[in-house]
């Protein structure tokens, strides 16, 4: 039972973590929450359904394009409803993020309509028992392909030029720009990955509870934002455990306490840390 | 190589550098010196672009760049080095370097690049993989040199290399801008240490609250009683020659 | 049609105390609630379940659900306050969850299908059943509420609040207990919003947790933003645009979300003091003054 929802937790949390780095990289880089993120994930998953419904293409293609429909609805974003805005108060653009995000919502809920829609590739998936537990392929596979994408996003940012320039801009804008970095193209390559992984996220979850709807983002997002702020924001390291740890204590906690209430974990372990250690587990910028 | 014509830049509605002018020839080192707020700094600042003057005009080589955005003056070949070294520091010291080079296309000279500045500056190899926050000052002083370098500038612009660093740490960053001078960088180098900066350079500008005040070789501004009085006091000597 | 009509002024008064509210916090704790929804709902289920189980008097009610909103207030300030940035915004929504969650599986609170027979208001001989009544009495707590926050300015410690605002570090140093000033502000406001929570539950006389749900929080975060942030008179007059304008466009309905999410950010954009910000607040969140800040 507990190994249980260890693993069920895992599954979740690695799609949490995979938001949850888009958060802090938009963070580290920018030093504002991307409200809207949830609602990328949200765009993601739909363009992979609608693409599949529409067309009878391969998987995978299907996936890449729910991806990048996201992550260029990411960079739009960043062009219109922050750029304008960068240099003023803080909650000038956080505001403006409130407003993309309900903005992007009710245009899905328009287009879309309010109705569950299921994912139109049914996969065969077997369950597997190991050591008593039960696992199935889908939640290996999950799990398999978030940490594939985690990987990628850790080697990108530690050994290619690019995500070098993004740490540095992060770290310190004028002089990055000192180095001839143009700050507003990191800018757009942190918006372009961010988003692209909310993307893949949403698609999963699409995939695992076999629902994709116009305000699916919102909890997921939040909930990312949690373990972002658990991991330590602005920390990619920390995003990677604060997701992994929110899924596992979310899944104890409906599994132990109450289901009714799952959703209410993540945010009472956000009020919790942010009272004892508001820079995290792994330490993030300083507020 | 370098001309200022009456560049005027604000702060926001601070109005810093009125009508500041000012050249630097190929192959020199010029001293700019000045009290704390005179406006040394914002011009470094208004040269590399990282402010834009309102009026008058930067010209580097013949060519305007005063429109120019930072990352486009740095590929015309000026290199800045910031107030407080300003390293990447939980970046890697190798990272460091090897973003210096970022605007260059040419890997493999850049490879080599890298490769003689770790000979130059051995420091540099030995702490490659440690991030560059954990260095001294005087090592971290050095990265951000080294770090400029890695442009291949023409000109550099050095904002306070000797600051807060103890008296043999500051010859040391002399006798490599010296060095540098050798090997054919020209240098426009901003000092609170005016003596020091004066030995090596070969002439110097006075500011004076967002003005040039004085301008000359550095032999005359050496012996010019106004520079004595304001910039050359004991404390400065006592460093410099000990 | 005069009910009608008396009907749009007694819910603009509730939003104007909302929008009020809300605006303190921004305006002086320089962060965003997006729970405000929440503590209005805080309040109309506290002021409904009180009269429903226990027969207490609506003016009793009436403060004891701005009593209890405002502890809820003070108990989700206290850790986040002291936090730079826009955590608050974040904490605050998940609160609005959290809230929205208990609503929906309490017994107590009737589950989705919220709580009905709600009793009117009663005094002597007056029947609050009539509106022009309630729009007496709504209008008496936006009296109440704009005297508060104008005497609130103009004291000893609405100079406090003024110095937090300009220059926080500076007040800090000054000996002001900047955390403790917001707190206050935010458990006022949370307050505040029980207040309005009342009023509607004992107008409406039947509540679910739809009313007090995400949608409610940005409707008057759009207002607030709309009217000016940080203007006092701003407020007023965004919520009773929003609560007029989607009365002239029924036919638009579904797009009222869409338009608020594009009106925040073409505000912010354009005209982020709002219609009619022009005060030093306002000047805060407009971009010029403080992208000079930032060059220095």
């Amino acid at each position: 039972m507990l190994l249980q929802q260890i693993l069920n937790g895992l599954t979740a949390g690695s799609v949490y973590a995979l938001i949850a780095l888009g958060y802090t990289m938009i963070y580290g880089i920018l030093g504002l929450i991307n409200f809207a993120q949830g609602e990328l994930y949200m765009a993601g998953a739909f363009a992979t359904v609608l693409l599949l419904t529409a067309y009878k293409v391969n998987f995978f293609v299907a996936f890449f394009f729910g991806m990048g429909v996201a992550a260029v609805l990411g960079v739009i974003l960043e062009r219109i409803a922050f750029r304008p805005l960068r240099g003023g108060h803080p909650l000038v653009p956080l505001i403006s993020a409130i407003g993309a995000s309900i903005f992007l919502q009710s245009l899905a809920l328009l287009l879309f309509g309010p109705a569950d829609r299921s994912f139109p590739i049914q996969f065969e998936f077997a369950a597997l028992e190991i050591a008593g537990v039960s696992v199935s392929t889908l939640q290996l596979a999950i799990f398999g392909a978030a940490l594939f994408f985690m990987a990628l996003l850790v080697a990108f940012v530690k050994y290619t030029k690019f995500g070098k320039a993004i740490m540095a801009t992060a770290l310190d804008q004028d002089t990055a720009r000192l180095m001839g970095i143009n700050v507003d193209r990191m800018i757009a390559i942190t918006f372009f990955i961010g988003s692209a992984l909310s993307g893949a996220a949403g698609i999963m979850m699409a995939i695992y509870y076999n629902t994709t709807y116009p305000r699916m983002g919102l909890l997921p997002g939040l909930k990312a934002f949690s373990a972002a702020v658990l991991g330590g924001v602005g920390n990619i390291p920390g995003a990677i455990v604060g997701g992994l740890l929110l899924g596992v204590a979310e899944n104890l906690g409906a599994g132990y306490l109450s289901s009714g209430y799952k959703d209410a974990v993540a945010f009472a372990i956000l009020i919790i840390v942010l009272l004892v250690r508001p820079k995290g587990l792994l330490g993030g910028r300083s507020h | 190589m370098l001309t200022l014509k009456s560049v005027h830049s604000y702060y926001g509605s601070l109005h810093v550098l009125k009508g500041v002018s000012l050249h630097v020839r190929a192959g020199e080192i010029v001293a700019l010196l000045g009290a704390n707020g005179a406006g040394k700094t914002t011009t470094l600042k208004t040269i590399s672009g990282l402010l834009k003057p309102r009026k008058g005009q930067v010209e580097f080589q013949g060519e305007d760049i005063s429109r120019l955005s930072a990352e486009a003056i740095v590929q015309r070949g000026i290199a800045h080095v910031p107030e407080g070294r300003r390293v990447f520091s939980s970046l890697s010291v190798a990272a460091n370097l090897e973003l210096g080079a970022f605007a260059r296309r040419d890997h493999q000279a850049v490879k080599s690049d890298l490769q003689e500045i770790q000979e130059r500056f051995p420091i540099l190899r030995e702490r490659a993989k440690q991030p560059a926050g954990t260095l001294s000052g005087g090592e971290q002083q050095i990265l951000a040199m080294a770090r400029a370098l890695m442009a291949r500038p023409k000109l550099l612009l050095l904002d306070e290399p000797s600051m807060g660093l103890a008296p043999r740490l500051v010859k040391q960053i002399f006798a490599i801008i010296r060095h540098l001078q050798e090997t054919g960088t020209t240098i426009l180098l901003i000092e609170q240490n005016a003596r020091a900066a004066l030995k090596v350079a070969d002439r110097g500008y006075v500011m004076e609250t967002g003005r040039i005040s004085l301008d000359g070789t550095a032999a005359e501004l050496m012996d010019h009683n106004e520079v004595k009085r304001a910039y050359l006091g004991k404390g400065y000597q006592e460093v410099w020659e000990e | 049609m005069t009910e009608y009509f008396l009907h749009i002024a007694i819910i603009s008064g509730l939003y104007i105390i909302l929008a009020l509210s809300l605006n303190l916090i921004i305006g002086y704790c320089g962060q965003v609630s997006l729970g405000h929804a929440a503590f209005y709902g805080l309040g109309a289920y506290t002021s409904a379940l009180i009269t429903i189980h226990w027969q207490v008097s609506f003016f009793l009610a009436l403060p004891v659900a701005a009593v209890v909103a405002a502890l809820f207030g003070l108990g989700l300030g206290i850790p986040t306050l002291r936090l730079k940035d826009d955590y608050l915004a974040i904490v605050t929504l998940g609160f609005g969850v959290i809230v929205d969650l208990i609503l929906l599986n309490l017994d107590v609170t009737g589950g989705p299908d919220g709580l009905a027979r709600i009793p009117p208001p009663r005094l002597g001989g007056i029947d609050f059943r009539d509106k022009v009544w309630y729009l007496l009495l709504v209008a008496l707590v936006v009296a109440f509420t704009l005297g508060l926050i104008s005497r609130l300015v103009h004291s000893r410690h609405g100079r406090a609040l003024k110095a937090i605002r300009d220059h926080e570090i500076t007040a800090r140093v000054m000996g002001i207990n900047a955390s403790a000033y917001k707190i206050s502000i935010f458990t006022l406001a949370a307050g505040l919003a029980g207040l309005a929570g009342s009023l509607y539950a004992h107008y409406i006389t039947f509540i679910n947790p739809e009313s007090f749900g995400l949608h409610t929080s940005i409707l008057v975060l759009t207002m607030v933003v709309l009217g000016g942030m940080g203007s006092i008179l701003g407020s007023v007059v965004g919520a009773g645009v929003l609560t007029i304008l989607p009365e002239l466009f029924r036919r638009f309905a579904d797009y009222q979300d869409l338009a608020y999410g594009a009106m925040l950010i073409a505000l912010l954009i354009w005209r982020p003091q709002g219609l009619l910000g022009s005060g030093k607040i306002s000047r805060k969140f407009s971009l010029a003054k403080n992208r000079a800040k930032k060059e220095r």
